[in-house]
């Protein structure tokens, strides 16, 4: 049984436009996605759902993950109610909800709180540099082990408790059963999706924006790949090099493109930027700036003087790596893919149901 | 005389950005003159206002009436009710004051708030503090278009035995009305009502009907405007015209008939159609081959009629001088080719609901047949009586209408219509499908639920959903719309689509706001004095509304409000004057009546 939680509305607000109220249910934007099928009716379910305060069907429910946001409901919505970004909101609120631990909530909801934790990663990563007498070489290896760790805690202790968190509410409370030949091949989708996101070309005009997207996040993996396993900081090998170069590039160039796009505000996309966007896509692009000069500056062999720079490489990623990526918008990354694994699984469990009703009706 | 109260007034600033700006201090200032307003305070409806605050507030300055003045005080009185009653005091001494409403266009809009923020403070309806010298009115009436609305007015008044001038834009009268076939919920057939009422109006001795024509200036004083009327050249003699037809048979130049919606073919000389009043040919400039190269003539060859047929006719000015004035120039129906997803203009068989209505009429291109539009020979689209019936129709409501991106507000009569549409659709093709899209059924009138209803059981598909696309898929046309009742998701595959287009402001609008001196509410339709309990006054003096121009109705009350015009143009001139014109009232003779007439003031 579902409860009324009648401040609902209001706990939403931190996440995003918050003008719930707006809709008067006419069905336009349900019927103009690309992405809806029978079982999988959004955004206007949703947005009846928080409007009557119903939290646990929120909860519940991967739609949100569904949209791409390709902004055709924004557009053509009589009321301007924008449901392209109340999905986006609801996408943020999500990711608080499967966190365990909590501080996602706080991440996202406090600008203050934010802000403190920013600065406390980078006073420790000032105060490393410190205990290591700022030691270029101490300093650079501690960065490398730095990397190898963090992401496997983040992994172990985070990502993975929260994706078992999004089966749980998603599946287990929903009570969702399908044959077990479906968990298996459910995860290939997920596999496809999370390395190329080919859903998003379902939508008309996201053509472009699915190539960029695709490439950038070719090029972060990639990024990741030759910095933490492929030792680009430390290696000779002209291979990795110039492929650390151009991935890195490759990151802070799109990245680039996509902050003056929200600058412009031209696109239903890049109308409304949450704190949250503006973190991601500016860590992102520092990171591969950063990462690009560092690497310049080992070439040219001038980094023993500008061992600062390497810092604030390091200060940025520490930031991303323990913030962003458990806590901010990274996590879609996951969330997104698991959906899809989650909505076949569903979509299964839909069609027996239908398919026992049609029983009992011709019986 | 009645005790003084201890007041507090309350400013509400409205959120909305309306075309007024005005500075709140020297309002404040004003009212702190006044020996009894103890308190002036300011809130906004957003965030809303805290009780307790307001409670708190009343105790201490120990207030006994409250003002709400702003965008909407209505809408805050029960929360100040409430306020006075949790503090011990009547909650009934509320008075409200409308900041924005009443006050005519071009004055000194703060003078004219201050003086009518007095007369509420001194409880006086500002209304009567208005009451200047009425001017001597001259008994004439000009009537400014000759739809439904405009000929009830011009009806009424004639027979009154008042000269009347009805202009008409185009060539015949009857509007809107004369294009449809049936009306709501009674299902009369709508010429049989209208002719009747428009070859009156064009045998009534004291109505003189200047079809054609436009206005071009109006000058003078309430009761005595002079008005240019810019009489388009006709150049057919409506004295001498027998209406034969010889002519429109010989014309070598066609175009799109604008009474049939664009469904159907129309001579350069022609008659609007076979019921048209004055019931005599015209020709259209544009269109004639004669007025474009100098070259044709046809006509005057043929017509049996000697000088009948002047194709050198120019343009001509009249004058005439009125005491009132009564705009009834109605509506446009919505460009429905703005809304792109619904791709009219683009499918040939997606249509409007008045080319249906013309499909569906007996005198229309089709003579009442429900066909699809097909190509001819020469690869036109049109629709032709032996085309295919569709088997499916699908009718689209609030297209253009209830919707931010073009109009936001309700246009009243498309669902009925529609419902209409349906019922006749169903007529015509017993065997079709007949699916209808709303947001929500907004059947308001009297017998519309019942009319719903039957509807209803008469086996249209009602869904409620409003369709986000079409596409063409296979000769059909695909709606994608979600079912809301069901929570489902609807592929619906037909073969007509129909979209309810709403109502909106004719394009002369502006001109004839400016020209007459009143003003248009925001959302683009002639301001009334009063929205609520005086709909066909303006604040100019001897100018009227009727119709839909005043904002969207059905012919019903197009109708009531044509009478109620007329009774206004009638009491002026029994009464051989006019009120003036609020302009020219200045704010000072308003405060000083409302001094005089103050229930407070009993020294």
């Amino acid at each position: 049984m579902n409860r009324i939680d009648p401040d609902f509305k209001e706990k939403l607000k931190p996440f995003g436009i918050g003008n719930w109220n707006e809709c008067y249910h006419c069905g336009n934007c349900t019927a103009t996605c690309p992405h809806t099928e029978e079982g999988f009716l959004f955004p206007r379910k949703g947005i009846r759902s928080i409007q009557l305060g119903l939290a646990d069907s929120i909860h519940n429910n991967v739609d949100p993950w569904l949209c791409y946001y390709c902004g055709d409901c924004s557009e053509t919505c009589p009321r301007n109610a924008n449901p392209g970004e109340l999905m986006m909101t609801l996408r943020r609120y999500l990711t608080t909800v499967y966190d365990w631990t909590g501080l996602a909530r706080i991440l996202y909801t406090s600008f203050p709180a934010l802000i403190i934790a920013f600065v406390l990663v980078a006073l420790s990563i000032i105060g490393v540099g410190f205990l290591k007498n700022f030691d270029r070489i101490a300093i650079m290896e501690f960065g490398h082990k730095f990397e190898f760790f963090a992401i496997l805690s983040v992994a172990v202790i985070i990502l993975l408790p929260n994706i078992l968190r999004m089966l749980w509410f998603t599946l287990v409370k929903e009570k969702v059963k399908a044959p077990f030949f479906f968990y298996i091949t459910g995860f290939v989708d997920l596999i496809v999706h999370m390395f190329t996101q080919k859903k998003t070309l379902k939508c008309e005009e996201n053509k472009l924006q699915w190539f960029e997207h695709f490439i950038l996040v070719l090029g972060y993996l990639l990024l990741l790949f030759t910095t933490v396993f492929l030792n680009w900081f430390g290696t000779e090998n002209l291979y990795i090099v110039t492929t650390g170069y151009s991935v890195g590039a490759i990151t802070f160039v799109i990245t680039f493109l996509f902050i003056i796009r929200r600058i412009r505000k031209k696109s239903e996309l890049s109308k409304f930027s949450h704190p949250s966007d503006w973190l991601f896509i500016i860590w992102l692009f520092l990171m591969g700036l950063t990462a690009f000069l560092v690497r310049v500056f080992i070439d040219l062999n001038i980094i023993g003087n500008h061992l600062w720079l390497y810092l604030v490489h390091l200060i940025i990623l520490a930031q991303w790596a323990v913030l962003i990526v458990p806590f901010g918008k990274w996590t879609h990354f996951l969330y997104r893919s698991f959906a899809i694994y989650i909505a076949k699984i569903k979509k299964e469990n839909l069609i027996k149901h239908i398919d026992k009703e049609l029983v009992t009706v011709t019986t | 005389m009645r005790k003084t109260l201890a007041t507090g007034v309350c400013f509400s600033h409205s959120d909305s950005n309306h075309s007024h700006s005005f500075d709140y201090q020297e309002l404040y200032d004003s009212v702190e003159i006044v020996p009894e307003v103890t308190k002036i305070w300011n809130f906004s409806e957003n965030p809303v206002p805290n009780l307790e605050f307001f409670i708190e507030e009343i105790k201490k300055f120990n207030i006994d009436r409250i003002i709400i003045a702003g965008f909407r005080p209505g809408y805050f009185k029960p929360f100040f009710a409430k306020a006075l009653q949790k503090a011990g005091k009547a909650p009934e001494n509320i008075l409200l004051m409308n900041i924005f409403h009443g006050i005519p266009e071009g004055v000194p809009y703060n003078k004219w708030v201050k003086a009518k923020l007095l007369c509420t403070l001194y409880e006086v309806p500002f209304e009567a503090s208005l009451l200047g010298e009425p001017n001597p009115v001259n008994p004439e009436t000009l009537i400014i278009g000759g739809g439904i609305a405009g000929i009830q007015a011009s009806l009424e008044i004639a027979n009154s035995h008042n000269k009347v001038y009805l202009v008409e834009k185009t060539g015949t009268i009857g509007g809107h009305m004369a294009m449809f076939d049936k009306t709501f919920p009674t299902l009369d057939c709508a010429a049989c009502i209208l002719t009747p009422k428009m070859v009156e109006v064009n045998q009534h001795p004291f109505i003189e009907l200047i079809t054609y024509s436009e206005i071009r200036s109006v000058s003078g004083v309430a009761g005595n405007y002079t008005v240019e009327i810019l009489k388009k050249a006709r150049r057919v003699n409506v004295k001498t015209c027998i209406g034969c037809g010889t002519c429109a048979e010989k014309c070598p130049s066609s175009v799109k008939s604008e009474f049939d919606q664009g469904t159907s073919l129309r001579k350069a000389i022609y008659m609007p159609f076979p019921q048209a009043v004055p019931n005599k040919y015209l020709i259209d400039a544009d269109s004639c081959r004669y007025v474009k190269d100098g070259k044709c003539g046809t006509c005057v060859k043929f017509c049996p009629v000697e000088n009948c047929i002047n194709l050198d006719e120019k343009d001509e000015v009249v004058e005439v001088t009125v005491g009132n004035i009564i705009v009834a120039t109605g509506f446009k129906p919505f460009d429905a080719g703005r809304m792109e997803q619904y791709g009219y203009g683009k499918y040939p068989n997606v249509v409007t609901s008045l080319e249906l209505e013309r499909l569906v009429n007996a005198s229309g291109p089709t003579g009442g047949n429900v066909v699809l539009r097909t190509q001819d020979k020469k690869g036109n689209w049109i629709f032709d009586a032996g085309s295919p019936e569709p088997k499916s129709i699908a009718l689209i409501h609030c297209v253009g209408s209830r919707d931010e991106n073009y109009n936001k507000y309700c246009s009243r009569v498309c669902c009925m219509y529609s419902l209409k549409l349906a019922h006749l659709i169903g007529e015509k093709l017993p065997e079709a499908e007949v699916f209808e899209y709303y947001i929500d059924m907004r059947a308001y009138g009297k017998g519309y639920e019942e009319f719903y209803k039957r509807i209803e059981e008469e086996g249209v598909h009602i869904i409620r959903g409003k369709t986000a696309k079409i596409e063409e898929k296979n000769n059909h046309l695909l709606l994608r719309t979600e079912d809301i009742e069901h929570g489902r998701l609807l592929e619906q595959s037909v073969d007509m689509v129909v979209l309810a287009a709403g109502l909106e402001p004719g394009n002369d609008t502006k001109k004839i706001a400016s020209m007459l001196g009143i003003s248009c509410s925001d959302d683009g339709w002639f301001q009334e004095s009063d929205a609520v309990c005086n709909t066909n006054m303006t604040l100019t003096g001897g100018v009227l509304l009727a119709g839909t121009c005043q904002g969207p109705k059905d012919i019903p009350d197009s109708v009531v409000q044509g009478s109620a015009a007329a009774s206004s143009v009638i009491q002026s001139i029994h009464r051989k004057t006019v009120p003036q014109s609020l302009k020219s009232i200045p704010p000072e003779d308003i405060k000083r009546r409302a001094v005089i007439l103050s229930p407070l003031n009993g020294d």
